[in-house]
């Protein structure tokens, strides 16, 4: 496996040395002096009404140090980032397995364990909607107050109806794919304190350090300025740890038994209870004129929300926004619709519904290309958005020629199967490419505040500060490369501060792609302001001229004198008063006023080759290469590594990842049953090609590449296995027994 | 309610566990413990010695975030119990390296072999091993050697360089030798 990007410089991250020696501490690693440990009582049932709660055997028994429940709550009992309807403690009625009756801190997790089976929770069960078929019934039971719809959206332009009469050729199918697990490896868990001044520090890993904390002000009903989150380093998240997760239940715990109480999630208590990617089922139809020019499109999204809302909404809105991805169709009308059921939450996931929409996209561009007889690439071509066309929503969106850069690249690795497999017997083999177009930024309407700080500390360091979290993307490195070289300060210079609300700036949510760009645009308006200070401390120091004077290693340069700076940043930090910027902007947004709709989009192109076993059904995945158009790179082995990560991650979701729920239960509450890849499933041929080339003018710089990985490469491996053994898969993860009965019907087993 | 009586789901109760000392070498230490004996590996290393470069993950020996060498051989520390490590010599991702990093964690570091580093440690501790055992792996050997380990975030491209790049320096070594 060889990487094909440019040789740039390139750095250890800076949490790379305590990574590799297992040195750092996670937030699940850490203990206080008498510290508790805390366990959650989730639902018995997925729907049911509660009749009863009586915890008074659990108080009794020894080491049990506190038993809460929704009376225990000073505030809000309730959470969720949009819409605060998931109840930390269900009063009277759950929803879903994974909702919480009770709380308990304990003098071990064992005690604690053993405590929850003695709360004695009486239920009465009602009807389980495990579907969104039986949730839109007429006659189905609420789920919420307002009904069981949670959001709709939708998009038209032109008339599609009227537009299918004129095609030539027209492809109808229904796209259904998988809830998803996010599977990061460090399961959700951390400590809260409590301090003296009767507010806590809660140690435990968000996306978004500050929403935390308003989300648990509101349910501990303290002001804000009580509260201070320490959100990372973190194992793992791709959105899963967005929304709050143990953060209620350790906080109220701590509060009330004035010691630091410490969960950690199991493997199976994490499944129970998390968010996933969400279940959609697409049915879109397609016409095109004999040319292959699409005239009409038509796409239906059915999205199952599960029992509260998170960002569900949001999630829904992208699914619709990129239903046309990167081409410009005429005539479209695209509804979706997100309805609650008892099923587990669906909530944010790397992709946030751009996964699921460019499947069904990508697949009808495909069967398009079949019927018509058109090559996949040209249909694609004839179709595709150019430089300064608007976006998939009709909104202004920022100049990009990607879209054709991205396929002009893709087609000349596509032209055939990388080697000469040849077709035997029992395997077949096959290529296939898919390309996306994918926005970044929360979108148009949304709250996106961003921003940065920058500051010479007293150590003499080159302080950046950002409210963002190191999840494992390698935020750290971004930030550190684009100081050294915005700055032109030496990496020892560099010191960085994010992850903790007490002592950084606002700068919004580390999600959506944002971060990378965000960090750029922060230095940008920070960083002629900052070496102006320095440069004037400097100057009315020494009465040397402000014009001769530049920030590099170490110190404050004098033109001309280059042996060594000629004030090093820790003489400068010893006088200096005034050596702090801050920045705070929103992120660009589209000037158009259409909810969601996004300004800043990457592109991403998949071409892969498969190799089919007659005899098992399998697919094998044996090479992956990426084309990727999100400007320039910012950190080498981080690029390479979201792509690369992010493409594997949604082999699995092709492939292997089903997290099934029967009536309302999780079939798989482990990697025992819920299979991700595994280093024997991925191709060592695998390959990233980045464009980093933007169109000229742009001044939005490098953007983030957390989620384009994982877009195309999901329809390139369904085509490829089409073109190996000519049968359609519409459902994902791609199924042995469906592609087995496809060969039998084919007959293209030939016995000996 | 008597905490005596109340029988875990491991079949002990809670106060009056039997418990056994166990000795045992972790990273070139003696350690004499007192500990339940059925008390998983992973527990005695992360809660008892605050080891906690050793990972938990699944619990059931399916991602290897714990792995740790027991006697040299690679074995998932949750699914290890006291008793059979008893006189055992165990390294953890504590044990490698010394004064200077190990070679493997150096190839981690310059391949970017890890993202959120939560399988790294067992992942380095399998990698070890693998090399321990056949220095020069070839691609089905470092399938094999690795298939036990989880990674979420690399997608393995990493990891896999990080190994090849050191399989590659060995049959360098191998040449000039």
């Amino acid at each position: 496996m060889k990487s094909k990007l440019i040789e740039k410089e390139d750095r250890i991250r800076p949490d790379g040395l305590s990574k590799v020696t297992g040195s750092l501490q996670y937030l699940t690693d850490l203990t206080f002096p008498d510290m508790l440990y805390g366990k959650v009582l989730r639902s018995k049932y997925p729907h049911a009404k509660i009749l009863s709660i009586n915890t008074e055997k659990a108080e009794a028994i020894p080491g049990v140090e506190a038993v809460l429940t929704y009376k225990d709550v000073p505030g809000m009992n309730r959470f969720g980032i949009i819409i605060p309807d998931q109840p930390v403690f269900c009063e009277d009625r759950v929803r879903y397995i994974g909702d919480a009756i009770a709380a308990v801190a304990a003098q071990s997790f064992e005690i604690a364990e053993e405590a929850l089976k003695h709360i004695e929770v009486v239920y009465e069960e009602l009807q389980i909607l495990d579907s969104p078929d039986k949730s839109l019934r007429p006659n189905a039971i609420r789920l919420h107050p307002a009904g069981n719809i949670c959001h709709r959206s939708s998009y038209q332009n032109g008339d599609v109806q009227q537009a299918f009469e004129e095609c030539v050729a027209i492809v109808e199918e229904t796209y259904e794919l998988p809830r998803q697990l996010h599977a990061y490896m460090e399961t959700e868990g951390g400590v809260v304190v409590p301090e003296e001044n009767g507010g806590i520090t809660v140690y435990a890993a968000t996306q978004h350090g500050f929403k935390d904390r308003f989300q648990i002000s509101r349910i501990l009903g303290i002001p804000e300025s009580m509260i201070r989150i320490v959100s990372n380093p973190i194992g793992g998240s791709f959105g899963g740890k967005d929304e709050q997760n143990i953060q209620p239940y350790a906080s109220l715990l701590a509060l009330a038994t004035k010691r630091p109480v410490k969960i950690h999630n199991t493997r199976q208590e994490s499944i129970r209870a998390s968010i996933k990617r969400h279940p959609m089922k697409i049915t879109v139809k397609t016409g095109t004129d004999s040319t292959g020019k699409i005239l009409a499109h038509q796409v239906k999204i059915i999205a199952d929300k599960g029992a509260y809302t998170t960002l569900g909404p949001a999630v829904l809105d992208f699914s619709v926004e990129h239903a046309a991805g990167p081409y410009i169709i005429p005539n479209i009308e695209t509804e979706g619709i997100s309805v609650y059921t008892n099923n587990g939450v669906s909530g944010e996931f790397r992709g946030f519904g751009g996964n699921q929409i460019t499947f069904a996209l990508e697949g009808q561009m495909d069967r398009l290309a079949e019927v018509l007889k058109i090559d996949p690439i040209e249909i694609r071509r004839k179709n595709l958005r150019t430089t300064t066309d608007l976006g998939p929503l009709g909104h202004r969106i920022a100049p990009t020629d990607g879209a054709s850069l991205v396929l002009e690249k893709v087609q000349k690795l596509s032209k055939q199967l990388k080697k000469d497999y040849k077709d035997s017997l029992w395997k077949r083999y096959g290529t296939g490419i898919a390309i996306t177009m994918h926005g970044g930024g929360l979108g148009f309407g949304r709250l996106d505040s961003a921003g940065g700080r920058i500051s010479l500390n007293k150590q003499g360091e080159i302080e950046i500060s950002f409210g963002f979290e190191e999840c494992g993307q390698g935020l750290l490195s971004v930030i550190e490369n684009l100081v050294i070289e915005e700055i032109g300060c030496s990496q020892q210079d560099v010191k960085i501060v994010i992850g903790d609300t007490s002592v950084v700036p606002i700068s919004g949510s580390s999600t959506a792609s944002r971060g990378t760009s965000i960090v750029w645009q922060s230095l940008q308006k920070m960083k002629g302001p900052f070496k102006e200070k320095l440069c004037k401390y400097v100057s009315d120091a020494t009465s040397i001229c402000k014009e001769e004077l530049y920030l590099g290693p170490y110190g404050i340069w004098k033109v001309g004198k280059e042996d060594g700076p000629f004030m090093t940043y820790k003489e400068c930090a010893e006088g200096i008063v005034d050596q702090t910027v801050l920045t705070s902007f929103h992120f660009p947004v589209t000037p158009d006023a259409v909810n969601g709709g996004h300004f800043l989009y990457t592109f991403g192109g998949v071409k892969v080759d498969v190799e089919v076993d007659l005899l098992s059904g399998k697919v094998k995945v044996l090479s992956i290469d990426h084309v990727i158009s999100a400007g320039p790179i910012v950190s080498p082995k981080g690029y390479i590594g979201q792509i690369e990560g992010g493409g594997v991650m949604s082999l699995g979701y092709t492939l292997l990842e089903d997290m099934k729920m029967i009536n309302g239960q999780y079939a798989t509450t482990n990697f025992d049953s819920y299979l991700i890849p595994n280093i024997v499933d991925v191709p060592f041929d695998t390959n990233v090609f980045a464009i980093e080339d933007l169109v000229e003018g742009d001044s939005y710089g490098p953007r983030g590449v957390g989620e384009i990985g994982t877009i195309a490469i999901i329809p390139a491996v369904v085509k490829a296995v089409h073109d190996a053994i000519g049968c359609w898969v519409s459902k994902l993860p791609i199924s042995s027994e469906e592609i087995l009965e496809n060969i039998e019907s084919k007959g293209m087993l030939t016995w000996i | 309610m008597d905490i005596n009586n109340t029988v875990l789901h491991n079949g002990l109760t809670i106060k009056d566990k039997q418990t056994i000392n166990l000795n045992l070498m972790i990273n070139g230490e003696k350690y004499i413990l007192k500990t339940s004996p059925t008390e998983k590996l992973v527990n005695i290393l992360r809660d008892q010695l605050q080891l906690v470069g050793t990972k938990i993950s699944c619990g059931i020996g399916r991602c290897g975030a714990c792995s740790v060498l027991l006697d040299g051989d690679l074995v998932n520390a949750c699914l290890v119990m006291a008793y059979q490590v008893n006189g055992k010599s165990i390294t953890t991702i504590e044990g490698i390296g010394g004064v200077s990093i190990d070679e493997v964690q150096e190839a981690f570091l310059l391949e970017g072999g890890f993202q959120c580093g939560y399988c790294t440690s067992g992942m380095i501790v399998a990698v070890k091993y693998l090399l321990s055992m056949c220095p020069n792996p070839t691609e089905a050997d470092i399938k094999e050697a690795l298939s036990g380990n989880l990674c979420r975030c690399t997608g393995y491209g990493g990891i896999i360089r990080a190994v090849q790049r050191l399989a590659n320096a060995n049959n360098y070594s191998k040449d000039i030798d």
